[in-house]
């Protein structure tokens, strides 16, 4: 078991979670152990309630398991006060969500370089990490636009850019193509694959969208509170199926 | 930190509801202002030119000049009474005086008020220790000619120098204006005696006699002696009792007016903390956002408070503004016999920084609370809101 522990990314060691609801638990992690290779691109499927997006908050220091461990890039993230957390998320982490999460009153490029107000960059290298990041997502001629002068596929661009910025070790996806139509779905999974593939970032992505979920290198599926290597091909071969 | 212009936009996001609460404050800040500079005008009016030895005869029951009434039989009497002072010359120290309202309009138009115009003698002057003509000459006796209050004088119309004002339809010619150490007289016109008593057809008896005693000792005796005799009907108190009376009138009014700021205070502050919910609730999920992007709580703290001040600020400017464009320093009150005392109405800085200090006050302890509600906020279930 420890041997590919090193180069996990993420571990998560005998997790358990519930959330307490009229005083009774409910359990949404049961005793689960996961390792996440350096380089990975994992999907997450699994029915709506089964704690997918639990499992990101988890990752992401945004929650804590009532039983296990957490570790992520080699950080015990039970091991850190709340502002520490803080401090780690934005050194660590990026963050993509399905509604993208932009603050509307700023700009695309302001957006982006939201998160580096906690570094200590200055201004100018600040603008220059954004533009480089809007030039990855391909929207460099959109760094002024407002999002809602943008459309729902460069938001989420813009929002990947965002993530980007702080050249984060892990990507956190909770549905990134789920308020998305067809076309914009495929360029924020090519955006993601190539993020994967060119820059090694390790992404965690939830999706309820087996065309999504075929882009990842390897496939988690969340039931019943634990998880199952799920086989890309087997889901192919269903989703054929369904097409016949 | 979270750049202040996520806010500032927030709030111009928001712009009717920010530029109500903007309003708001900012009428709260000048009416408070007006307390405060109304405040400090009172302290400054009564408690200068009083001297301690002097005494005002008045009608029992009155509680100011203009609704007193002293015959001449008995005036005449009271200044024979032992224990008055003289002046080097043997002058008595004590004169019966009249006072009779005018009422004048005011030179910019704004409305009139009524003006105590004093019939004095010539030792009236001696009383007033700091008197002075400080431009043109008194007026002779005999005459109908009149000095003025140099504070009054830019005031109301017909009070300059050269002009004429009228008193129960008969004009009066101002020919000089005094100074008088910034008493109560400091808002009066003066006028000889017997000339006023005739065109008031007010003959026969003054409305008070003021006078100075030689000691403390001689002032009690004065004031028992004047009390005591039922058949005139007169009371007698020192001018520091009067003034104090008077200014207990005004420290009511006084006291309405800081009670009525300090209500709408609260009430602006509700409106604040009102405002500032309301935006944190419809900003859930970008306060989730943040959070999840790495800033701590103290940083959403700073921010929204940030926020809540910031509206409060452009109110006290607004406020303070607001109080600036009344324009004039000296305004006038009522004082407490409805005649117009002459305030110095203080907007100077002090007042104008407790007005602004106010508003940050109200910000503080009105945004306080909404943007702990955004501090305690759990990431994950703000992070669910839509
Ligand atoms: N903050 C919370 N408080 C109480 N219950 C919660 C909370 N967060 C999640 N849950 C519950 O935990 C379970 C898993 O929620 P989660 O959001 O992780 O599901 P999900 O797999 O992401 O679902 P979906 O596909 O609908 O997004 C659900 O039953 C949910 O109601
Ligand atoms: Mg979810």
């Amino acid at each position: 078991m420890s041997d590919n522990h090193a180069e996990s990314i993420v571990a998560l060691l005998n997790v358990s979670k519930g959330f307490m609801r009229d005083k009774l638990e409910i359990p949404v992690l049961t005793n689960t152990t996961l390792h996440i290779p350096k380089g990975d691109f994992v999907a997450v499927m699994g029915p709506s309630g089964s704690g997918k997006s639990t499992l990101l908050n988890l990752c992401a220091g945004l929650d804590r398991p009532t039983t296990g461990k957490v570790i992520v890039n080699g950080q015990d993230l039970g091991e850190l006060s709340e502002a520490r957390l803080s401090k780690w998320r934005s050194e660590n982490l990026g963050f993509i969500f399905q509604m993208y999460n932009l603050m509307p009153v700023l700009s695309a490029q302001e957006n982006v370089e939201l998160p580096l107000m906690l570094t200590p960059l200055s201004r100018a290298e600040r603008r220059k990490h954004a533009e480089a990041s809007l030039r990855i997502v391909g929207l460099s001629d959109r760094a002024d636009h407002y999002p809602r002068q943008l459309s729902g596929g460069q938001e989420q661009r813009v929002a990947i850019a965002r993530a980007l910025a702080n050249d984060p070790v892990l990507l956190l996806a909770d549905e990134p193509t789920g308020n998305l139509d067809a076309t914009s779905a495929q360029e924020v999974l090519d955006l993601l694959e190539s993020l994967n593939e060119q820059f090694g970032v390790t992404i965690i992505m939830v999706t309820h969208d087996p065309k999504a979920a075929r882009r990842a290198k390897r496939l988690l599926h969340l039931e019943k509170g634990s998880f199952v290597q799920a086989d890309i091909e087997a889901l192919e071969t269903s989703l054929r199926g369904v097409a016949r | 930190m979270i750049p202040i212009k996520y806010n500032l936009r927030s709030l111009m996001a928001r712009k009717i509801g920010s530029l109500m609460t903007i309003f708001g404050t900012g009428m709260v800040v000048w009416a408070s202002i007006f307390a405060f500079g109304l405040y400090g005008g009172l302290e400054k009016t009564f408690n200068t030119s009083v001297s301690p030895l002097d005494v005002l005869i008045l009608r029992q029951g009155s509680t100011s000049e203009t609704a007193s009434a002293v015959t001449e039989a008995a005036a005449r009497e009271i200044m024979t009474f032992p224990g008055i002072a003289t002046d080097d010359q043997g002058n008595v120290l004590a004169a019966p005086e009249l006072v009779v309202i005018s009422y004048i309009s005011k030179r910019d138009g704004s409305g009139n008020a009524n003006i105590t115009v004093r019939g004095v003698l010539p030792n009236s002057r001696l009383l007033r220790d700091n008197f002075k003509i400080v431009a043109g000459d008194d007026f002779r006796p005999g005459v109908r000619e009149a000095i003025v209050s140099r504070a009054l004088s830019d005031r109301f119309q017909g009070l300059r120098i050269g002009e004429e004002f009228i008193v129960q339809d008969k004009p009066f010619k101002v020919v000089g204006y005094f100074e008088s150490g910034g008493g109560t007289s400091e808002s009066e016109v003066w006028t000889d005696q017997r000339v006023l008593a005739q065109v008031a057809n007010r003959t026969g008896a003054t409305s008070s006699v003021q006078l100075r005693a030689v000691s403390k000792d001689a002032q009690q005796q004065l004031i028992d002696r004047i009390t005591a005799d039922e058949q005139v009907a007169l009371k007698a108190v020192t001018e520091e009792q009067y003034y104090s009376d008077l200014a207990e009138q005004s420290f009511f009014i006084k006291m309405i007016g800081q009670i009525i700021a300090f209500f709408l205070t609260l009430g602006a502050m509700f409106a604040v903390a009102n405002t500032m919910y309301g935006a944190i609730a419809s900003r859930a999920r970008e306060i989730g956002t943040l959070r999840a992007l790495g800033f701590g709580r103290f940083s959403i703290l700073a921010a929204f408070l940030l926020e809540s001040l910031v509206l409060c600020v452009l109110g006290a400017l607004l406020g303070c503004a607001g109080a600036l464009l009344l324009g004039e320093i000296r305004t006038g009150t009522m004082g407490g016999s409805f005649t117009e005392v002459v305030f110095s109405f203080n907007f100077g800085p002090d007042v104008l920084f407790k007005g602004a200090l106010l508003a940050v006050v109200m910000g503080l302890i009105g945004g306080f609370a909404p943007a702990l509600r955004a501090v305690r906020m759990k990431v994950v279930d703000a992070l669910r809101e839509v």
